[in-house]
């Protein structure tokens, strides 16, 4: 019979030490740079264990089939990869120790790095990069997500044991910071030949070369990883070298937000993602736990307004949508004033984020208004709203309840609420997720909502490209077709230069926004994760994957 | 000599749902000397028979269970490779094109179900689209959590139930509404918040109990309590409503005039009586356990049926979903033959007709019940008619 332990005791003493020390939290946004430890207290010393609160169970653990984020938090501990990111989007060493990438993108040599071994005892080298990419990019390991990350793949060649060369069919400068995902990590060739049953189940079937092996998963309660203690390739960023100093992390899965936030604040977890912002307060209060807060990269919680349907079609009543909401106030009572505002389609977390569109679409009821009487809406009915012959302005909004996170539906009741104020009705039909998701392939609908993590402004191609509409599968919601738009997002695609990809990418920010009007950015998805003071070391990736190797407990 | 209650009391209540007497449709009733042929082939053949006509019945159970099923999600919208997918996916074409090639869904929909049937027959209940696990293992890996949860449940309820009824059943009038708050309240209380409160005070604030998880008897403590606690508001009311109506019989004068007290009349000869109409309920305890254990496996974030049956349901996972639905058919099915077992043993007087009257005829008042039963048996009480509605409406 196991009882919880009081945890709380044991480290109110641990706290009064760290607590000077530990001044970082609610207020840093900027907390996502590799390398830097939250609490940077004493000196770091091995052993202990660490028990992780999750919010979403992974339906499979092979990550090179399933598309959950989750899947890669897990196992990013699990899997190492070729390169590692920083947080201003530089590429540094991790299983590849250099690289060189061809002029014109299409194909990267790897020297990869000598004595990196599975925890199965099995050498990594070139042939198992290759097996790896092979296997993700089979029409029968039917992937999801990992696929997309190798684009125009075409095959690998192994130079000799430690050199491989990848190559694609066209320019693919998006393969660099695919690699430094987990989705792209590397597991043994015993993994691989495993049937996907058992790699979907997790557990032992799942072999890296990280610095954590993946112990057990039990459904529905939690996995369990163990210290590698011959782990000694750790990126360069890493604050230490050798192997991890926790023994072991359990991660459970508490999905019941009440549960979770009981768990950490009563000491039974000591890491809980997804606090949500109306439990901030709460948990700051607790002298035992920090909150660290990070905003993902990637695109933003869109509303993606569709130029192929009904009203929308007119440039200028979707400029009026973009107007005639608050969305600063919305977000901020919503969630408390954790999240921020996006103004962009991108995060701000993003290489080559626009930042001058900061105010470019503040809200501005009056102007709306103008714009709506230009269009052509200027009857009005029995309830208010607008009319064009005869023809009440309405929008569809459908929404489908089981997968809508973070009260979004709040916030769309908001929007509602200002749009109902300048003659506009929205109407939010709840579909089953079957009609939902049709609904992108018959395109029977106004706006339409989605945010997506991804360390990489190459997301704006799926999101604008019209190449990517959602008939054929994808994510182009506002199905914009603009020449323009199109040129640019190819030519980010295929540069790696920077400064070129800066310009390209804020051009494309800000026709979508500011001169296409087909997007309405409403807030910066943020993770508030709880962490138990005694808990130093932890931090987040790029990706917005969290890094165990550094973490330790005091 | 004492008598036993069979043999001494009106009987004031039957069972809405009496098991079929073996004697009505196999062989007679043997003899009490056994001279019409040798009694065990006949017991045998009777028994055989009825255990064919079970095995039947629950295979057309089965099989309603699953078209029924079948039909029900093949009748909702959307194309199921992009409900697997999600809402959000990045999934080629060629992905989807080749998942809707391995899960068979290019096929006509009447060789989808055949396909399915042929399967069935081999035992095999397909693989998770979700969770790509055979369905049989993944329903096997979690039955244990569910049925720990569903027993403890069971115990915490009929404990409760029958503390609460046993003590407060005829006493004084403020007992009674005492007991009967708690009881309602529990009734009407959502299990999800009960589990809620519950894990703050328990588990939060006073750090007894593990927050969830399934592991070891102190995880289970607070989930069987939910589960069990709504449960045990309605056993204990229809619990006390036969105890009363049991104690305001003669037979309880007799007993107590020998010289039993007033707690040995209510345990041994009151309870018993009361017990008839619980046993009623059960099919709605089942359908209860089961669909309270969704909610109660989601708040603790324990495993089990629940949890898988929630998952499969909102991501539309239509082998996992015929797999629980046919779980939850094998379980009404062995739970209504288990009940009609349990009649047998709660009621005397349906052993005796079972196996003919002769063993007990040399009990004299039993010989003078006889006709008062039969009757009994025909018009069952009103409450008894409650009961039974309730237990079939759920």
């Amino acid at each position: 019979m196991r009882l919880a332990k009081p945890v709380r005791l044991a480290f109110a003493a641990a706290t009064a030490a760290t607590l000077v020390l530990t001044s970082c939290g609610s207020d840093s946004g900027s907390d996502s740079d590799a390398g830097t430890s939250g609490a940077a207290s004493g000196k770091p010393k091995a052993g202990g264990s660490l028990t992780y609160a999750l919010d979403v169970e992974p339906t499979c653990f092979d990550l090179q089939v399933n598309q959950q984020g989750i899947t890669g938090d897990i196992e990013r501990g699990v899997v190492d990869s070729l390169v590692a990111v920083d947080a201003k989007g530089e590429f540094h060493p991790w299983l590849a120790t250099s690289w060189e990438v061809a002029a014109d993108l299409k194909t990267y040599t790897f020297k990869l790095r000598e004595g990196v071994t599975f925890t199965d005892g099995t050498p990594f080298d070139a042939a198992v990069v290759k097996a790896n990419f092979d296997r993700i990019v089979d029409k029968k390991t039917k992937s999801q997500y990992a696929a997309t990350l190798l684009g125009p793949y075409t095959g690998a060649d192994v130079i000799d044991a430690h050199t491989v060369k990848v190559n694609f069919a066209k320019p693919f400068a998006p393969f660099l910071q695919a690699t430094s995902t987990p989705n792209l990590g590397f597991y043994s060739t015993r993994s691989l030949s495993r049937r996907p049953d058992e790699l979907c189940a997790g557990g032992s079937a799942i072999v890296g070369t990280g610095p954590f092996v993946f112990s057990s998963y039990t459904k529905g309660q939690n996995v369990v990883l163990t210290k590698n203690p011959k782990y000694n390739w750790a990126p360069q960023q890493a604050a230490h070298t050798g192997a991890a100093y926790l023994d072991k992390v359990t991660f459970r899965f508490l999905t019941e937000d009440t549960v979770r936030v009981g768990a950490v604040t009563s000491g039974q977890a000591d890491v809980a993602t997804s606090i949500p912002p109306s439990d901030i307060k709460t948990v700051e209060a607790d002298k035992g736990l920090k909150i660290r807060k990070v905003e993902d990269p990637g695109g933003a919680y869109n509303v993606f307004l569709n130029t192929a349907h009904g009203p929308l079609a007119d440039q200028r009543v979707r400029r009026a949508i973009q107007l005639g909401a608050d969305v600063d106030q919305a977000v901020k009572t919503v969630y408390f004033g954790q999240y921020a505002r996006a103004w962009s389609p991108l995060t701000p977390a993003t290489p080559s984020y626009d930042k001058t569109l900061t105010n470019a679409i503040a809200f501005d009821p009056t102007a709306a208004g103008k714009l709506l009487d230009e269009a052509g809406w200027t009857g009005r009915d029995g309830q208010g709203y607008r009319t064009k012959d005869g023809k009440r302005l309405t929008l569809d909004w459908p929404w489908n309840p089981p997968h809508t996170r973070e009260q979004r539906e709040v916030v769309a009741q908001a929007i509602q609420a200002d749009l109902k104020k300048i003659g506009v009705e929205v109407t939010r039909p709840a579909l089953d997720i079957g009609a939902y998701v049709s609904l992108a392939l018959n395109g029977k609908y106004d706006l339409y909502d989605f945010s997506w993590t991804r360390f990489e402004p190459d997301l704006l191609r799926g999101f604008f490209n019209s190449a990517s509409l959602p008939a054929t599968g994808g994510q182009n919601a506002a199905n914009l077709r603009d020449p323009q738009v199109d040129t640019w997002t190819e030519a980010g695609a295929a540069t790696l230069d920077r400064a070129k990809r800066d310009d390209v990418y804020g051009k494309v920010q800000h026709k979508v926004v500011v001169d296409d009007a087909v997007v309405l950015p409403i807030y910066v998805p943020t993770k508030l994760v709880a962490v138990a003071t005694d808990v130093s070391g932890l931090t987040v990736d790029p990706n917005g994957k969290p890094l165990l190797f550094d973490a330790w407990r005091s | 000599m004492t008598a036993t209650p069979a043999s001494s009391t009106p009987w004031p209540a039957t069972t809405g749902r009496r098991p079929r007497r073996r004697g009505d449709d196999g062989p007679a009733a043997p003899h009490p000397d056994g001279s019409a042929g040798p009694v065990w082939a006949r017991v045998l053949r009777g028994v055989a028979a009825a255990v064919g006509r079970r095995v039947a019945a629950a295979a057309a159970v089965m099989l309603g269970a699953a078209t029924t099923a079948f039909i029900a999600l093949h009748l909702l919208p959307g194309d199921p490779v992009a409900i697997i997918l999600g809402p959000s996916t990045m999934a080629s074409p060629e992905v989807r094109a080749q998942i809707r090639l391995d899960l068979g869904l290019d096929r006509p929909l009447i060789m989808q179900y055949l396909h399915y049937l042929g399967q069935l027959l081999q035992g095999d209940l397909g693989e998770s689209y979700q969770l790509q696990q055979p369905v049989s293992r993944l329903i096997g890996d979690q039955l244990r959590p569910t049925v720990e949860l569903a027993l403890a449940a069971i115990v915490v309820a009929v404990v409760l139930a029958v503390a609460s009824a046993v003590a407060t059943a005829g006493r004084r009038p403020g007992l009674r509404a005492l007991a009967n708050l708690w009881e309602l309240v529990a009734v009407s209380t959502p299990s999800f918040w009960l589990g809620i409160l519950l894990l703050t005070a328990f588990s939060f604030r006073i750090e007894l109990f593990p927050v969830a998880g399934a592991d070891g008897f102190s995880a289970l403590v607070l989930p069987a309590l939910t589960l069990g606690l709504p449960v045990a508001g309605i056993l204990g009311q229809v619990l006390r409503e036969g105890l009363e109506t049991a104690l305001e019989q003669p037979f309880v004068t007799t007993a107590r005039a020998r010289g039993l007290s007033q707690t040995a009349v209510r345990l041994r000869h009151a309870l018993r009586h009361a017990t008839v109409p619980l046993v009623t309920l059960s099919g709605w305890l089942t359908g209860t356990l089961l669909g309270g254990a969704v909610l109660v496996e989601k708040v603790f974030a324990r495993p089990g049926i629940g949890a898988l049956t929630l998952q499969a349901v909102s991501s539309r996972d239509m082998p996992v979903v015929m797999g629980v639905v046919l779980l939850s058919a094998l379980v009404f099915v062995v739970i209504s033959t288990a009940v009609d077992l349990l009649y047998l043993a709660i009621d005397p007087r349906l052993r005796a007709e079972d196996k003919g009257r002769g063993p007990q005829h040399d009990q004299e008042p039993q010989h003078d019940q006889e006709p008062q039963r039969e009757q009994n048996h025909e018009e069952p009480a009103p409450d008894m008619k409650k009961a039974g509605v309730k237990g079939a409406g759920t």
